[in-house]
């Protein structure tokens, strides 16, 4: 392979670009075949889910619902709250009174963050600090947050008292012959309390419990003026946070670099697609955060024939140009692919010139790792190939010449066109215990940018 | 009490309450006494690494991807919570425009399959934090200023008033400033006008400048200035300037940011302009708009939230202006107030709207008022909140199967 077909996949992936179902056109390595419903599904089309959350530093893996309770956040890593790095924990000794002798003082060890990068520490941020290597940092609390709470608790029985009342309803509703009786005086004390019980679980007892109303806050009628210094006193820029870091801590928002706290590292997670119409999961990565393995990883480079653009060509208006592509083939059963022109031209905005595709169909070979090993003399002897058409063979590729008329005058030189190839499906084998898996023919259109017109 | 209690609240249910503003997104949980982020309301392309911002948009398809990108990263990068299934509140402006909350809710229902959505206004969640149910509500957020009176829990839609004055504002006019006599300090030693380099005053840069330079001025020394620029006194009447701050472009160059732009950016919000409005003139003019029996009540419980009212001075001089205005003549025969009093909510004034929305989410009763998906499929749309059907929407059946 010449080094340009190579930088063709590896530095311009979008040049081949295969159409989704759901009508985007991306490069084959951005897709996945559902092996269920047999349709390419792109990142945009699947359901995402969040698999498992991790801390990016440590790596620790813990369940959703323990993360959820940790605020998304690691305990034990911490990040520098004005450049975002990692904080270290660095060691100091410091002299501290004996416990035997208060006269005498011993040297005990002691713990404070710093970052490698900008030499922030927990000391710049007025923390002592710590006697444990792991901690113990406290958290800062919203200073509001009693008076949130209470305020909440207040609506939530409000909630709870409308949510009743609505149940109440239903169930009178449905009682219609207790009406009946009260029109007939039947309604007594005694009546009352047997229906009663059985509501009050579901209803606050009216004349018993009112929530009561949240309680007000007394209104501000003067706010304290500006510090008369800030008219004369020179502001230092350092000591001011900037917007970024006071977002960081939403709750506290603090306008001095000295009030900057550790910031808790922020999990990240790994996420599983699944397919929306057949709800079988296309990318399933492991549970363990060391891990790079997928459980289930069906996307579409590893299932469907690849095709590339071999070399660069160049092109001139209405001018038959000869350009070699190259088709390999992932799967580890020989496939057969046909090439077909768009039927009925209906997308002529993207194609600006006419293409002859080669009308033999094409039989790739199977993909086998140890191919590379080999010296390649076999596996050529085994197809009889028209030397028109297939230029060369290697274990599972090949390359094929199409014939390329540019048809507009200038710009870019588009083609686009059908592929239709055989497929195994393994999935639908194992559910079948058929020992050969079942012969499916997939079809998809391929658009290929195939370079600028030569002017 | 109840046969509820200890069971779970509704916010075990992991309500997201997501509030998409012009500047910034803030975005959290249910319950929460704060967001878990607040970040900027733009999505940067991950091939061109081109930033655009959410409302900057030309059409709905455009802004339909750019929403996809903002709240996966909401949901995938901060929240960590597989969307389906969910339960939303979106807090949003009364002023949203219609396109903008339907493609929020066809992403919502459609791309992430959320079980149902409340779309709440802003002003009145902001009064849910206070527990109370009067109150003039102000934002002032980045592109305009908005009051609305709330009553009884009652949004009055005749007396909305707002106003393009706000960050942005801000922005442009320390922009103006520094285009018009800066100068910028080279690594060599040169002294070169900013208007040679206007590249550089970047929208980041220029709202830096704001929160870590400006501030709101003193009323009376506001009025001197205005006085010296708007009314042409003579420049002797000035108070003599601020200090300047060194303000570094980027590694080598220097913007020196004066006193005059550090005082004087931030009397754009308060400037009367033709019309005789400002951003309090604005509560005034919405108060008169109100039925006198509720005015009492009202100027009695002002409450402002917005980021930009975080500004240093800026509530001092709020109080101030409004006392002035109001004895001037064009108010003081009408309005029939003359007492203003503020209200504190237990919040930072940027996710004051947003911590109404984290309790509207944390209440048991959140399924029977929003939105389900099953009513959104079936009708394919989103009932607005001046719609006199909304109530048939929220079908009891479908709240119950969920």
């Amino acid at each position: 392979m010449t080094s340009l077909t190579k930088m063709a996949t590896f530095m311009d992936v979008n040049l081949v670009r295969y159409l989704c179902t759901c009508g985007k056109r991306l490069p084959p390595c951005r897709l996945y075949l559902c092996r269920h419903c047999l349709k390419l599904r792109c990142a945009d089309c699947v359901q995402h889910e969040v698999d498992s959350p991790y801390c990016p530093n440590c790596l620790e893996n813990m369940p959703a619902s323990e993360a959820k309770l940790k605020k998304n956040r690691c305990s034990n890593c911490f990040d520098c709250p004005i450049c975002g790095h990692t904080l270290m924990t660095r060691a100091t000794s410091q002299m501290v009174p004996s416990s035997e002798d208060p006269s005498k003082s011993t040297p005990k060890k002691m713990y404070y963050m710093a970052c490698s990068f900008c030499r922030w520490t927990t000391r710049d941020g007025g923390l002592a600090d710590q006697s444990t290597s792991n901690g113990g940092w406290k958290d800062e609390e919203n200073p509001e947050a009693k008076r949130i709470n209470t305020l909440l608790e207040s609506y939530r029985s409000i909630a709870q008292r409308e949510k009743a009342e609505k149940e109440r309803k239903k169930y009178v509703k449905r009682r219609s012959h207790a009406g009946f009786q009260d029109r007939y005086g039947l309604t007594s004390v005694a009546m009352k309390w047997k229906i009663q019980p059985a509501m009050s679980n579901l209803s606050v007892k009216e004349t018993e419990k009112v929530p009561p109303a949240p309680e007000l806050v007394s209104p501000v009628e003067d706010f304290d003026p500006l510090p008369s210094e800030i008219f004369s006193d020179i502001v230092q820029l350092d000591k001011v946070t900037y917007l970024s870091h006071r977002l960081n801590a939403p709750e506290f928002q603090p306008p001095a670099t000295k009030d900057l706290r550790p910031v808790h590292k922020h999990l990240l997670v790994r996420r599983s697609l699944r397919c929306r119409e057949c709800d079988h999961n296309l990318s399933k990565p492991d549970f363990n955060p060391l891990s790079i393995k997928f459980k289930i990883q069906l996307i579409a480079l590893n299932h469907i024939p690849e095709i590339r653009i071999m070399a660069p060509a160049t092109f001139s208006v209405n001018k038959e140009t000869v350009v070699t592509f190259t088709l390999s083939n992932p799967s580890v059963y020989s496939t057969v692919v046909k090439l077909l022109p768009i039927e009925g031209d209906t997308d002529l905005d993207y194609m600006t010139a006419k293409v002859d595709l080669p009308k033999s169909d094409l039989v790739l070979a199977l993909h086998d790792d140890t191919a590379v090993y080999d010296d390649g003399t076999k596996a050529q002897q085994e197809f009889k190939d028209d030397p028109r058409v297939v230029v060369f063979r290697r274990a599972n590729k090949l390359g094929f010449a199409a014939k390329v008329t540019p048809f507009c005058k200038e710009g870019e030189v588009k083609v686009s066109f059908m592929m239709k190839h055989e497929f195994r499906n393994t999935a639908a084998a194992i559910q079948s215990e058929d020992k050969e898996p079942k012969l499916e023919w997939l079809e998809h259109r391929i658009f290929i940018n195939l370079g600028r017109i030569q002017l | 009490m109840s046969l509820f209690e200890g069971l779970g609240y509704s916010n075990d249910k992991n309500v997201y309450i997501i509030d998409i503003g012009s500047a910034y997104t803030k975005c959290g949980l249910a319950g929460e006494t704060g967001p878990r982020c607040i970040i900027p309301s733009t999505v940067t392309n991950s091939r061109t690494g081109k930033v655009t911002k959410i409302w900057d948009y030309r059409s709905t398809a455009e802004l339909h991807e750019n929403l996809k990108e903002l709240l996966s990263v909401l949901i995938f990068r901060y929240l960590l919570m597989s969307p389906k299934d969910k339960r939303v509140v979106v807090v949003e402006s009364l002023l949203c425009p219609t396109d903008f909350r339907e493609c929020v809710a066809r992403v919502l229902f459609r791309h992430f399959e959320v079980g149902c959505v409340l779309f709440a206004p802003g002003h009145v969640l902001s009064l849910l934090t206070l527990g109370s149910a009067c109150g003039m509500v102000m934002d002032v957020g980045y592109n305009e200023t908005l009051v609305v009176p709330v009553y009884e829990g009652i949004p009055i839609m005749l007396a909305w008033q707002s106003i393009p004055l706000g960050g942005k504002a801000i922005h442009s006019r320390i922009k103006d400033q520094l285009l018009d006599g800066g100068v910028v300090k080279t690594s060599q030693h040169q002294d070169i006008p900013v208007a040679s380099v206007p590249d550089s005053l970047t929208e980041d840069i220029l709202e830096d400048i704001k929160v870590r330079c400006c501030f709101v001025t003193e009323f009376s020394r506001g009025q001197a200035i205005q006085d010296v620029v708007l009314r042409g006194a003579d420049a002797s009447k000035m108070p003599t300037p601020t200090p300047a701050i060194d303000y570094p472009l980027d590694g080598s160059r220097i913007v020196t940011v004066s006193g005059k732009i550090r005082e004087q950016s931030c009397e754009a919000l308060f400037e009367l302009d033709d019309d005789e409005r400002s951003v309090a003139a604005l509560l005034l003019d919405s108060l008169m708009q109100c039925p006198i029996d509720t005015r009492r009540e009202l100027s009695e419980n002002i409450v402002v939230v917005g980021g930009t009212a975080m500004l240093p001075g800026f509530f001092h001089r709020l109080k101030k202006e409004l006392d002035t205005l109001a004895a001037m003549p064009r108010y003081k025969q009408t309005l029939g107030v003359k007492t203003f009093k503020f209200l504190k909510p237990p919040a930072k004034e940027n996710y004051t709207a947003w911590l109404g929305g984290a309790m509207v989410g944390a209440l048991e009763t959140l399924p029977s008022k929003s939105l389900s998906r099953d009513a959104y499929l079936q009708r394919g749309r989103l009932p607005d909140w001046c719609s006199l059907d909304q109530e048939t929407w929220i079908d009891d059946r479908t709240v119950q199967r969920r």
